[in-house]
């Protein structure tokens, strides 16, 4: 995969109270694409930010479904990948890349 | 706080201060703290915030703040350390500054200069003082007669000059009638020429009843355009000849002025001149005053105070002349003109500030309260918005204090200096001793 499609695969950082409770245990929270897999998160997570990367998780969370002027809308639905690092590796999240 | 006096030539006084990294980086640290549990960000609980994230965002806003904070200090403590009084705010040049490392920055400023008021006991003064006149208080008697004539109409009376009449007229241009020039029962006295030239004489010998057609040229520089230099007829019908009924300046005159009788008019009238006469020859003697101390004085003015002065000067100048254009050419020769009356104000205000502090003077809340009002009686109807401009605003009221303060000074000056009363006619009250130097005297 292309590096130019590595940063289609890293949306934004989810900075969240507990996304900072993850990086005590050395994770990181990213939102991705409701396509991206695994494999391509690590992949595109060790080449942009050059880290080992040991486990990758995923969470699919549901957009609400919400009502406005009595009509039924959705939100979107948002994934999430929770990135395990190395031993003693880190990701400034806050500065981008 | 680390402070070095690089320059200290007349009242110019520069410093280099340096505050520490250290200093300031705690005094951030304890802000970004308190700040820490008021602020709101989106995915945290208030107060939940991490330290290191509001360092981030918040970071350079609060250094900001804190080294905004420490120079404004440090100025403070620099001047009453070193007992200087600045002339004007001090001007800051922070050559260094950022995070983690030391502020240095340059401090300059001028000082008010230390000098030694002259001692206003061997000013010897002259007061020019103009005893009023009966011949005054006659006039001034006439004027107010002339204003309260009476007219009265009288049967088949041929008009004269003084003489009042009444009168419908319809003015042709051409045998146009023309816009504005008919009117009726318009009052015209003969001889106020208060109508065009030549009007009002062709209505002599006119009687009630009587239809005169007046011819008349109105003159270049009348103040319609479309008028001015042309001919005119008016066919004028005069309605009643009314005689001025001649005013007797009795007992019954001063009535009407809500006096008991004619001494007390003329008394009244007496006083007023005299508050006016009084009025000029303080003038007089304040100038008088403020030329000696400024022959007395030759300390250095803060050149900082001057140039405001002449902006300021400038630009009543400019005011003046109704156009800001000319100031542009302000030659050489009048820039150092506008400098010497600058400096020459300069130093009397400072001179007069001095003087006040030392003998304590100071203006009472009443005092300015009173000057308010009188402002506020200059606009009538408007009176209440006047006051509250002023309750409101800090700055109105110390330009209205400042001139009371002067007042009081130049007051406690001429209590002390020798003055010496001289007895003049009023010409010579009223003349001014040099016509240049009147602004000299604000």
């Amino acid at each position: 995969m292309s590096e130019l499609n590595h940063y289609d695969i890293i949306l934004s950082p989810v900075i969240t109270e507990k996304s900072t409770a993850a990086s005590e245990h050395n994770q990181v929270v990213f939102k991705v694409p409701l396509t991206a897999t695994k494999p391509e998160i690590r992949a595109a997570v060790e080449k942009l930010f050059q880290v080992k990367v040991t486990a990758v998780n995923t969470i699919r969370t549901e957009g609400k479904t919400k009502r406005f002027r009595g009509r039924i809308g959705k939100r979107s639905d948002v994934k999430k990948a929770v990135v395990t690092l190395a031993e003693g590796q880190s990701i400034d999240v806050t500065t981008g890349i | 706080m680390n402070v070095t006096e690089t320059a200290a030539d007349g009242l110019k006084r520069e410093f280099l201060i340096t505050i520490g990294a250290a200093d300031i980086d705690a005094e951030v640290q304890v802000k970004l703290k308190d700040l820490s549990t008021k602020i709101k960000m989106p995915g945290f609980r208030p107060g939940k915030v991490p330290a290191s994230l509001i360092a981030k965002t918040h970071g350079e806003a609060v250094l900001g703040e804190v080294l905004q904070q420490k120079v404004n200090e440090s100025i403070q403590s620099t001047l009453t350390e070193k007992n200087l009084r600045p002339a004007t705010e001090p001007k800051v040049d922070v050559t260094k500054a950022g995070k983690g490392e030391d502020l240095e920055f340059k401090l300059s400023f001028e000082i008010l200069p230390e000098f030694e008021p002259a001692d206003v006991k061997e000013i010897t003064l002259e007061k020019l003082v103009a005893p009023v006149s009966d011949e005054e208080v006659d006039t001034m008697l006439k004027g107010f007669a002339d204003q309260r004539k009476n007219f009265v109409a009288e049967e088949g009376r041929t008009a004269k000059e003084g003489d009042a009449l009444t009168i419908d007229f319809v003015g042709r241009l051409d045998g146009e009638v023309f816009e504005g020039g008919s009117a009726d029962g318009v009052d015209l006295e003969i001889g106020s020429g208060r109508f065009i030239p030549g009007f009002e004489e062709q209505l002599m010998g006119a009687k009630a009843g009587d239809i005169v057609k007046v011819n008349v040229t109105f003159p270049a520089d009348y103040g319609a355009k479309e008028l001015a230099g042309k001919d005119a007829v008016f066919d004028v019908e005069v309605k009643e000849v009314k005689v001025a009924a001649e005013v007797v300046i009795d007992d019954e005159f001063a009535k009407g002025f809500g006096l008991d009788d004619l001494e007390a008019l003329k008394k009244a009238m007496r006083e007023q001149i005299e508050r006016q006469h009084d009025a000029l020859s303080r003038q007089r003697l304040k100038r008088d005053l403020l030329d000696a101390l400024a022959a007395r004085h030759d300390f250095e003015v803060p050149e900082s105070l001057v140039t405001v002065e002449v902006q300021q000067i400038t630009r009543q100048l400019g005011e003046g002349e109704g156009e800001g254009e000319e100031n542009e050419a302000v030659s050489e020769e009048k820039q150092a003109e506008l400098r010497d009356i600058a400096v020459r104000r300069v130093r009397l205000g400072l001179l007069l500030a001095e003087v006040g502090r030392r003998a304590n003077v100071q203006v009472k809340p009443e005092e300015v309260n009173r000057a308010i009002m009188e402002e506020a009686r200059r606009w009538p109807g408007q009176e209440r918005e006047v006051i509250e401009f002023f309750s409101k605003n800090e700055q109105a009221r110390a330009q209205l204090r400042a001139p009371i303060y002067e007042e009081k000074v130049v007051d406690l000056m001429l209590g002390e200096a020798n003055t010496t009363e001289r007895e003049v006619s009023l010409e010579e009250l009223q003349k001014d001793p040099d016509e240049d130097a009147e602004s000299a005297a604000a």
